[in-house]
């Protein structure tokens, strides 16, 4: 058990910057998560955590002790790496003792047996251990990875996308599964994928990294809610957010919204703080931020609703995404499976603004968006 | 553009060893299926790998033989046609382009061949190359593509050739996240556009959700069912294609059904829970039945405090930012329900739970076919 | 396909692998046959002959040609043994490490195959005349790593750079220093192509005729140069000829005929990504 600091890490490959000063306290017997897209630097921070490379400037900390001269072996972390990286010439019996074989962390052989037996109990595969790594699917072997990391008791687990060469439907079911295993974790763990899912599902608190940086840190909550920026804010949520430009205009105490496209004009819903907010910071172009949930759709005109055009119409498992299409503008929103939908027929689309974020049109930087103070006593409340 | 027409189709490899594996399990790679599609029609062929799906593709666009059976595209019966005759256009998982030629000629190879006049041929190019995106591409060469790039590239030249058929075998395996959910958008676009009779094998059955007209579900070669993506959802004949279909997959536990009074209840062992059995299957269900029942994970509902549904306890609970979903433990059964509900939950907490009866499904304990109401 | 014209083209397959085979087994049959016969036969018949192991009595018990095996296998195993011990660390920092000019080195390292051993073999004549290294066991190991060494780096090598770096780090966050890894993970993993590779460096450095003939021949005869001497000034015993190279090719295909086992790969594909 430990708490994992790194301060200031920066860590360059030849001319390029990998990670570039990141600061990140991870708490004792937190699920910390990395997120990010593919080539943000995720392993990176991970293989510097375990020590498989150093950085070249800044401190890893683990409970306040420096590190970064400790060598991979004697920093007492267990890792499951993204293709697995099992030993193809020793069964899935001996791939999962090897650790616990190893001259530091030895135990008797009666004590590998029980707890081998007890993990693979745990990840249902006690029908595997004869096997060798090639007999194994992905899915297997991908338990077999994390049976390997879990059979020991170190001081921080280190997940490197153990869920990414999955298929989506086997990848949902090793998460819940995965959560469910969490609750017996008990050890600080740092958890790094590129998938929104995982991330929300699982992570105490997350940190969005973005080229080598990091870019927001907070629950799952709190970032969701209030993302630091339009990148965090597209990568935060399956399908995307919709982001609507348009022109804030003030008149006496209520405020409006130009769309950009279409033009049409929408008279916000009032909130005194927010609109004090919106005047404090003198918006005038603003993205506005929709989730696909707050926005309605009807097929037959209807009072308030835009007309569009359905783009597409597509199932994403238990509930389908209708894209609507207005002059260049896709919307994007939630509808159930299975409706009669043609592509290029009408849809008529309204915004439930009260659900709205804002951003500035220009930085991309986040304003504010409606309920804040509840959202961020919200927030608060889950970290503390 | 023409319909195609599979009857009483089946394939048996010849044990030489390399297919050894697949006649061990099942005599026939495929067995006696039946699919029409209508002209214009897109269908998914569904099924796990190995299933049959693509050896059905292969035997349509004449790649394998035919053990038995009939395949009409039209009304002209292909079994002895070679591929080159059958007016199909195929598009493979893995876009096998000539490295030394541009996109264009790439795309106009086919053509070329043919001995089609270079102006019309140009003019066929020009025409398809803006349908699939791919017009700032023609002067490329393969190796300079995407991934993505490659297979709008494969399609078109799939497409150029005014196929009366087109086969798509997982034209989409190769690409990831992002890439595949908008070319899997282009390519329902694109066969909206030009109209195309079209038959597209895959694994995902998301994919075949969002494409096709119709899907047909096929397992260790039989077709397990055939029809529009609302009824293989909402009416599923099995419960193979139940637990294929739908994501996260429905939740099909096996049930003892009690009678107490004049209803009748699901129960399940190691468990508390109990589900009244909608009236509709009263006339199939009698105390103490057994079989199997399922439920999708949207119709099971969390009931407020004070309503009539069973008192459980929440095994996981995730956070996915515009849903939720709960886990609860059901004898050795991890039960999932998917909420939009606001409250956060947490492993432990106690939850009323409803299911809604007249959303369940009856399967057979042993063959796992669906039990109608009468 | 119909199955007629299908048997009709394994027939004609079959029929071209039979007519190879003879053209390629011919000599070696050839030479089998002259060595149980007697010299007076030698040009009169063909087949039909009184066969005798004459030659063989003479040419195994009645010379030194066990000296001449023993020679060969020393300084062939020799070879084989330091460049295993110096190629397999050298091509595990080609295959791992980063460092300036590393595919150059690689690449001349192979390219000692290129040159003819003729271009090389005067001037190390004078050198090793020089370093008193003429015509010793040294001389010839050292010399022979020409022939051994590039073979066994660029295959072992590639094997290598097959295991996933993970699979190291794996070990290493495992708990085990750099040194288990090596032994416990790595070695197995490159057996096969280690064994193949040492096999065929072995047979190359066997087979090797100018390197011994001009640095070796009084005190240190390897089969290869000890032959000639079955060409005697005065007449050629065609028939104990054919037996010093049937002897001296045992090995060599003893030894080909095990690398076929080994040579099959695989054994690293399947652990790492599916």
């Amino acid at each position: 058990m430990a708490r994992i600091q790194l301060e200031n890490v920066t860590k360059k490959f030849g001319k390029v910057t990998a990670l570039d000063g990141i600061s990140l306290d991870i708490k004792d017997k937190e699920f910390f998560v990395l997120f990010g897209p593919a080539g943000a630097g995720k392993t990176t921070i991970l293989n510097c955590i375990a020590g498989i490379q150093l950085p070249e400037e800044g401190v890893v900390k683990f409970d306040g002790e420096i590190v970064n001269l400790v060598d991979a072996a004697h920093r007492d972390t267990a890792m499951v790496f993204e293709n697995y990286a099992l030993y193809p010439q020793m069964t899935v019996y001996d791939n999962m003792a090897s650790p616990l074989r190893s001259k530091l962390y030895k135990k008797d052989e009666d004590y590998i047996k029980n707890k081998i037996h007890e993990v693979a109990a745990m990840m249902k595969m006690e029908n595997l251990l004869e096997r060798l790594p090639s007999q194994l699917s992905n899915g297997q072997k991908q338990r077999v990875a994390m049976g390997r990391a879990l059979v020991r008791s170190p001081r921080v687990y280190l997940m490197d996308e153990p869920l990414a060469h999955l298929d989506a439907k086997l990848r949902n079911a090793m998460r819940t599964e995965l959560k469910e295993i969490q609750a017996n974790f008990g050890t600080t763990s740092i958890y790094v994928t590129h998938d929104f899912m995982e991330a929300m599902s699982l992570g105490d608190r997350i940190a969005i990294i973005n080229e080598g940086k990091v870019v927001q840190l907070g629950t799952g909550d709190a970032i969701y809610y209030m993302p630091c920026n339009e990148f965090v804010a597209q990568l935060m949520g399956d399908p995307e957010i919709n982001l609507i430009s348009g022109t804030l205009a003030k008149s006496g105490d209520s405020c409006t919204f130009t769309m950009d496209a279409g033009g049409k004009v929408y008279d916000l819903p009032k909130e005194k703080d927010l609109f004090a907010k919106l005047d404090e910071l003198g918006a005038s172009k603003v993205d506005l931020g929709m989730r696909p949930q707050n926005l309605t759709y009807s097929f037959e005109p209807k009072e308030g609703y835009i007309k569009c055009t359905v783009y597409s119409y597509e199932s994403i498992g238990n509930k389908s995404v209708i894209v609507a299409e207005l002059s260049g503008l896709q919307l994007r929103m939630i509808a159930p499976n299975g409706l009669k939908v043609k592509i290029d027929q009408d849809v008529y689309v309204d915004m439930q603004l009260d659900h709205a974020m804002f951003f500035d049109a220009e930085t991309k930087n986040y304003l504010t968006r409606y309920n804040e103070a509840a959202i961020k006593a919200f927030a608060e409340k889950q970290e503390g | 553009m023409a319909g195609l027409r599979i009857e009483h189709l089946y394939k048996r490899y010849e044990n030489d060893g390399k297919k050894k594996k697949n006649a061990a399990k099942n005599d026939y790679a495929v067995k006696d299926l039946n699919l029409v599609a209508e002209q214009g029609e897109f269908i998914a062929l569904l099924g796990p790998s190995g299933c049959g799906k693509t050896t059905t593709l292969r035997m349509t666009a004449g790649l394998e033989d035919i053990t038995k059976g009939e395949i009409y595209i039209g009304d002209t019966l292909v079994n002895n046609l070679h591929p080159k005759d059958r007016h199909i256009g195929l598009a493979f998982e893995d876009y096998a382009m000539y490295p030394p030629l541009t996109v264009y000629d790439n795309i106009a190879f086919n053509l070329k061949a043919k001995g089609v006049d270079k102006a019309e041929i140009d003019k066929r190019v020009r025409e398809i190359a803006p349908l699939m995106q791919c017009d700032d591409l023609l002067d490329k060469m393969p190796v300079k593509l995407s991934g993505g790039q490659k297979q709008r590239v494969n399609i078109a030249r799939a497409i150029i050739r005014r196929p009366e058929l087109l086969l798509m075998d997982e034209p989409l395996s190769h690409l990831d996240g992002k890439a595949r959910q908008a070319m899997r958008t282009e390519i329902k676009r694109l066969i909206n556009e030009i109209k195309c009779t079209t038959i597209y094998v895959t694994h995902d059955q998301l994919e075949a959700m969002s494409l096709a007209d119709k899907i047909a579900i096929i397992n260790f070669g039989v077709l397990q069912q055939y029809g529009t993506p609302a009824e293989v959802y909402d009416d599923p004949v099995n419960e193979f294609v139940a637990s294929f279909i739908g994501e996260p997959p429905m939740n099909i536990l096996e049930t003892t059904i009690m009678g107490e009074g004049d209803h009748f209840f699901f129960t399940f062992a190691d468990s508390n829970l109990k589900i009244e059995v909608p009236k509709r299957y009263y006339n199939v269900v009698s105390n103490g039945f057994k079989c199997k029942m399922g439920v999708r994970p949207m119709d099971v509902l969390i009931g407020a405090a004070d309503s009539k549904g069973t008192p459980e306890e929440v095994a996981t609970f995730e956070n996915l930012g515009d849903e939720r979903r709960i886990g609860i433990h059901v004898g050795s059964f991890l039960l999932m329900l998917i909420t939009d509900d606001e409250k956060r939950y947490k492993a432990g907490d106690i939850i009323k739970l409803e299911v809604r009866g007249e959303k369940t499904h009856l399967f057979d304990l042993e063959t796992g076919n669906r039990i109608r109401e009468k | 396909m119909n199955t007629a014209s299908k048997r009709l083209g394994r027939i004609v397959q079959n029929g071209l692998l039979v007519i190879y085979a003879i053209f390629a087994l011919f000599p070696l049959i050839w030479m089998l046959i002259l060595s149980v016969k007697s010299d007076a036969e030698i040009y009169t018949t063909t087949f039909i002959f009184s066969p005798t192991l004459d030659n063989y009595r003479i040419v195994l018990f009645e010379s030194d040609y066990v000296r001449y095996m023993i020679d060969s296998l020393i300084v062939s195993g020799g070879a084989v043994i330091v460049s295993v011990i110096a190629g397999v660390p050298a091509a595990y920092a080609l295959a791992r490490y980063n460092f300036k000019k590393k595919e150059d080195i690689a690449f001349q390292i192979l390219s000692f195959k290129f040159a003819p051993e003729i271009l090389v073999v005067l001037p190390l004549f004078m050198i090793f005349q020089k370093l008193h290294i003429y015509d010793s066991y040294f001389g010839l190991i050292w010399v022979y790593q020409l022939i051994s060494m590039p073979l066994l780096i660029w295959v072992v090598r590639g094997y290598f750079e097959d295991i996933s770096v993970e699979i190291e780090y794996a070990a290493q966050v495992d708990g085990y220093n750099w040194y288990q890894i090596f032994f416990k993970n790595l070695i197995p993993l490159i057996k096969p192509g280690l064994v193949s590779a040492a096999l065929l460096a072995f047979i190359f450095a066997w087979n090797s005729f100018t390197f011994p003939l001009m640095l070796a021949g009084t005190k240190i005869q390897p089969i290869t140069v000890a032959i000639t001497k079955f060409l005697g000034t005065d007449s050629a015993h065609y028939g104990q000829l054919a037996v010093a190279a049937t002897v001296s090719a045992l090995p060599a295909i003893i030894f080909a005929l095990c690398i076929q086992k080994h040579l099959v790969r695989g054994l690293s594909f399947g652990a790492v990504k599916g």
